[in-house]
């Protein structure tokens, strides 16, 4: 009830803020440049753990996925079912629809299934990216009980005519193009990125799942990782106007066409052209914002539409009928989306936020095989009121309520209360907390599958506390910074899917989960004669327990890890810079992880700690206006072999060359 | 940063790489231990598309239990869902649905004996003779003729029909009545298929209810098989699930129990003196075939009324009638095997592989 009372106050309390942007200061202004902002001790950010990724990481993995990044460079867990398939994130140990990410400010998770394929986003697409931790995402919206990923773009001001062209050739028959114009003045800009990935993903292994027996030897075949290729396609267009020192003005189109086959199983004997299946994953994003400087404030308002259409087909040769499917399912969802947010400052010590979101979305879905599938709509309006204040550059507090409805009934009220403590003015060390609830819509598959979809079921609450100190600090030369949380996160009513005595799965609000860990994030910064050292690494203790109650008795996994999430996750980057050459080597580690809720200990239902390097070699030559890069990565570089899932070999030592021109 | 600070961080972090131990995925401890001359094998499904099927085998007399006693004695998993075992002599044929082979073992030392491969995505094994069996199939609309003898596919029988707005005619479990092999089609279908084993031909169509789940033959010849009803919104319809009794001499429904509190029997099986039937439907069932009175509950269900899980399999051994029920629990921890005898005592509880989804009785 108390939420219900708070929509309209908040609603009300929005053009008050308006109003009150007609005061003199000039704190806010159209910046010349972007600069992007220090988050470590900002009273809007009190409280907030966020990462902002080096432009540097971007760069080495410009022909990459985020899924990569993310799991090579953030505390992000990615659970990945192969190269070039399905990578899902936990962060914080949640599920995957508990990490929000949006696109330029609107939302990239399916409103179907909740979840981001992370496989399906190139790096080059993206300009910056910032984690949000844990509830510092309610700042976006609500629903990331993990945290919040947000991918953007930004125009380059400085930049007349800038054209580059990049290709890439790998292992696997892998090829990569990317393409890059961009064209304006100070008044504008226009910006047009093209990209094509393709590969044939038939990397050799050791199939130690099949086996016949030679002279009384169990001997397995060399194996090829056949039926996985995947292509992706797509172009990114932007455009950004600014007619006076007060207004930007932006529109972005973001399409991309992916097309993938999932590869049979490791032990499959069938014949080759039966259980043959393919993806095609097809979005169109389109987003335009106004954002309006004034005095005191600033005025941003955003509209966009998202279209996102999924083709699965699994087909068998059937002896006189021919190639004919078994499933062959169309998903399609469109979303509308709309953003208005004012933001008010006054002298420096205190400012508000406030926004008002009002999302629509439409979801089809079939399996034109069996014609089961649904079609709904759902209608989001979500209200935010946020206040900062700063007491004497010592203390920054932020308090932050948020209420959204959902199809016309409230959601549950999300408060967060946030503060920075400057611990020391010769140290520059600094204390940051919070305090916060959120909550997590059902998703519409979970509401209104067929045969099993719960309409019932409730929003998953969670509860979440976190403390950490950062330091930053320059010690002979050497720019250093480091800094550790260490959270706790209670989440409610966590819905998972359970086998039914009908014979399908049904979904429930029967787990209650507490996660609780530490993140140790560092970055260095210093030369060695002439050589530049840049070096990031950070590190994810991560206790996600299943604290439900049991199932029936003998269920043995209350009080265990949930399943794939490893309790130590680390990763570092180190980059070092002579003149025109570089070298940059990656490493991430995780340790075992158990593929059953029980946490089984035997080897055949957990995977083992998995330690990863990949190194970059890079030389940049220029040749009047011609700048010319050369790239020789090398994955897997100690040529392990592993598994990403149970039994799903990955591919050994690989390499790919890239040469990127530009003007 | 000094130099040598700079060797020492890199140092460490090559000792920190490590290697991954990909081939402790493959270590085992061999059992060693041989089957009795009665035991049940226990067929754990395993997860879709994890490969971690496996086989347990339990003697019932000695009350030891050997999981995973496959990959212990061959070093080769079992693959990806393993559906169902038959024993014919001294071999067991087991059917893994979705690595699309039939391994067959030694049934008494558990060792590896050969494959039948090339299978779309094989359910059920029937013995036609020695040198025949028929495989029914998922998805190939068709049952797989092979020669268990020579370990070859020889043949195949079509059963496609011309309804194409279901994928129907997925061949389930086989029962034979003279030279007649009798199927359930379940999925979005309502037919139970007649095949003459002698022609390997499809010669006639019995139309029960819909979705025929499974399927067993009592002392008298006849059928019973047991339909679930479909789901609700199910687009091929929905009703009241039933127990279906056949007539094999003029196929024709001599005996339908429909009682509306069923919402969604399955897994129908007999006991070895072939007059009493269990079935699920959250609770276990019971009913005597020769009875007036409808099917009664005989087990309680362990979940509680607000969840919906139920027991997962059953099994009935034909020497002792003693009932093995499997749990699978959430399906992503080893299932568990309770094994009561006929007045419903409790016997003995088994943690088996993932997911008990049948089981295979030594006689």
């Amino acid at each position: 009830m108390r939420g219900q009372r708070l929509m309209p106050l908040i609603a009300l309390l929005m053009p008050l803020c308006a109003a009150a942007s007609g005061m003199t200061d000039s704190i806010f202004v159209l910046p010349a440049t972007e600069v992007r902002a220090n988050t470590l001790f900002s009273k809007e950010d009190a409280g907030m753990q966020q990462t902002l990724i080096d432009s540097l990481v971007l760069r080495n993995k410009l022909n990459q996925s985020l899924s990569d990044l993310l799991s090579e460079n953030t505390p992000v867990f990615i659970k990945s079912h192969g190269r070039g398939a399905l990578a899902t994130a936990s962060f914080r140990g949640t599920a995957p629809s508990h990490t929000t990410v949006s696109w330029n400010g609107i939302p990239v998770n399916s409103p179907m299934a909740g979840m981001v394929d992370f496989s399906l986003i190139p790096v080059y697409i993206i300009d910056d990216i910032q984690l949000k931790h844990g509830t510092a995402s309610v700042a976006e919206r609500s629903g990331g009980l993990g945290g919040s990923i947000g991918i953007s773009n930004r125009a380059d001001w400085n930049e007349g005519f800038s054209a580059e062209y990049i290709q890439g050739t790998g292992s696997f028959s892998t090829f990569d193009h990317y393409l890059r114009a961009t064209v304006g003045t100070g008044k504008w800009q226009y910006r047009a990125r093209g990209y094509r990935n393709i590969s044939e993903n038939d990397y050799p292994f050791i199939n130690k799942s099949i086996g016949h027996v030679e002279n009384g030897q169990m001997i397995h075949p060399v194996d090829t990782n056949k039926h996985a290729a995947y292509s992706r396609s797509g172009t990114l267009q932007e455009l950004y106007v600014r007619p006076g020192t007060t207004h930007l003005i932006s529109a972005k189109y973001w399409g991309q066409w992916a097309e993938r086959s999932i590869p049979q199983v490791t032990s499959y004997e069938g014949p080759d052209d039966a259980n043959r299946n393919r993806q095609e994953d097809t979005d169109h994003r389109i987003v335009a914002d106004w954002s309006h400087y004034m005095d005191h404030g600033r005025l941003l308002v955003r509209s966009g539409f998202a279209q996102k259409e999924i083709n699965y087909a699994l087909k068998n040769q059937v002896s006189g009928a021919g190639f004919i499917p078994a499933i062959y399912s169309e998903s399609k969802t469109q979303s509308h989306v709309n953003h208005v947010s004012y933001t008010y400052e006054t002298n420096g010590r205190f400012s508000m936020d406030a926004a008002l979101d009002i999302n629509h979305h439409r979801v089809s879905t079939a399996d034109t095989v069996n014609n089961t599938g649904y079609e709904k709509q759902r209608t989001e309006q979500s209200a935010m009121l946020a206040a900062h204040y700063t007491f004497a550059g010592k203390i920054n507090v932020k308090a932050l309520l948020r209420q959204d409805r959902v199809d016309g009934r409230f959601a549950p009220f999300v408060p967060f209360l946030g503060a920075d403590i400057r611990l020391s003015d010769e140290h520059p060390l600094i204390l940051k907390a919070n305090v916060a609830r959120n909550y997590h819509q059902p998703t519409l598959n979970d509401l209104y599958w067929q045969p099993g979809g719960n309409p019932d079921l409730l929003p998953e609450m969670g509860f979440s506390v976190e403390a950490g100190l950062h330091h930053q600090k320059e010690i002979n030369h050497t720019m250093v910074n480091t800094g550790i949380t260490a959270y706790r996160s209670d989440i409610d009513n966590w819905i998972i899917w359970i086998p039914s005595f009908k014979g399908y799965w049904e979904p429930r609000n029967i787990k209650k989960v507490l996660s609780k860990g530490l993140e140790i994030d560092a970055a260095i910064k210093s030369r060695l004669g002439p050589v530049s050292v840049r070096g990031n690494g950070s590190y994810a203790y991560t206790r996600a327990l299943n604290h439900g109650d049991p199932l029936v008795w003998g269920d043995e996994s209350r009080g265990k890890q949930l399943v794939y999430i490893p309790l130590h996750s680390g990763n570092f980057m180190v980059h070092l810079a002579y003149r025109n050459v570089g070298f940059t080597w990656q490493h991430n580690t995780y340790s075992e992880r158990f593929t059953t809720t029980s946490n089984d200990v035997s080897r055949r239902n957990r995977l083992y700690p998995y330690f990863m390097n990949n190194i970059t070699l890079s030389g940049d030559f220029a040749f009047r206006r011609l700048e010319l890069t050369a790239k020789l990565k090398v994955f897997n570089l100690f040529d392990e072999s592993y598994r990403s899932e149970l039994y799903r070999p990955m591919p050994g030592r690989n390499y790919l060359v890239t040469l990127k021109a530009g003007i | 940063m000094k130099p040598r600070l700079l060797a020492v961080f890199f140092t460490m972090l090559l000792i920190s790489t490590g290697c991954m131990d990909d081939d402790a995925l493959w270590e085992r401890e061999q059992s060693g231990q041989t089957a009795s001359s009665e035991g049940v094998f226990i067929i754990n499904q395993g997860n879709f598309m994890y490969d971690n099927a496996s086989l347990s085998y339990y003697d019932p007399e000695s009350r030891d239990l050997i999981n995973d006693v496959f990959f212990k004695t061959n070093g080769l998993p079992l693959g990806d869902v393993a559906q169902s075992m038959t024993i014919r002599d001294s071999l067991a044929y087991i059917v893994i649905n979705n690595s699309g082979r039939v391994y067959v073992m030694n049934r008494y030392t558990f060792e590896y004996y050969g494959k039948i491969t090339g299978l779309t995505a094989p359910r059920y094994m029937h013995f036609v003779s020695d040198t025949k069996a028929y495989i029914s199939d998922l998805y190939g609309k068709s049952i797989t003729i092979v020669n268990p003898d020579k370990l070859e596919i020889t043949g195949s029988i079509d059963v496609r029909n011309q309804h194409t707005d279901f994928y129907q005619h997925a061949t389930e479990q086989m029962v034979q009545y003279g030279k007649y092999v009798f199927v359930n089609c379940w999925s979005f279908d309502n037919t139970i298929l007649v095949i003459d084993s002698e022609t390997d031909e499809w010669v006639d169509t019995i139309e029960v209810m819909i979705q025929p789940q499974s399927m067993v033959m009592d002392a008298t010849g006849s059928i019973w098989t047991l339909t679930d009803g479909g789901f609700p919104g199910s687009p091929y319809g929905h009703e009241a699930p039933g127990l279906i009794r056949i007539d094999l001499a003029d196929r024709e429904i001599s005996n339908v129990y429909q009682p509306g509190a069923y919402d969604s029997p399955r897994h129908l099986a007999i006991n070895g003196t072939g007059d009493t039937l269990y079935f699920i439907n959250r609770h276990v069932y019971r009913f005597a075939v020769f009875s007036e009175d409808g099917p009664g509950i005989w087990l309680e269900s362990p979940y509680q009324a607000t969840h919906p899980g139920g027991y997962y399999s059953i099994g009935v051994d034909p020497q002792s009638s003693d009932v093995y029920l499997g749990d699978a629990l959430d399906m992503v921890q080893p299932g568990i095997v309770y094994r009561f005898s006929p007045d419903g005592s409790p016997l003995d509880t088994l943690r088996t592989g993932i997911i008990p989804g049948d089981f295979c009785f030594v006689q």
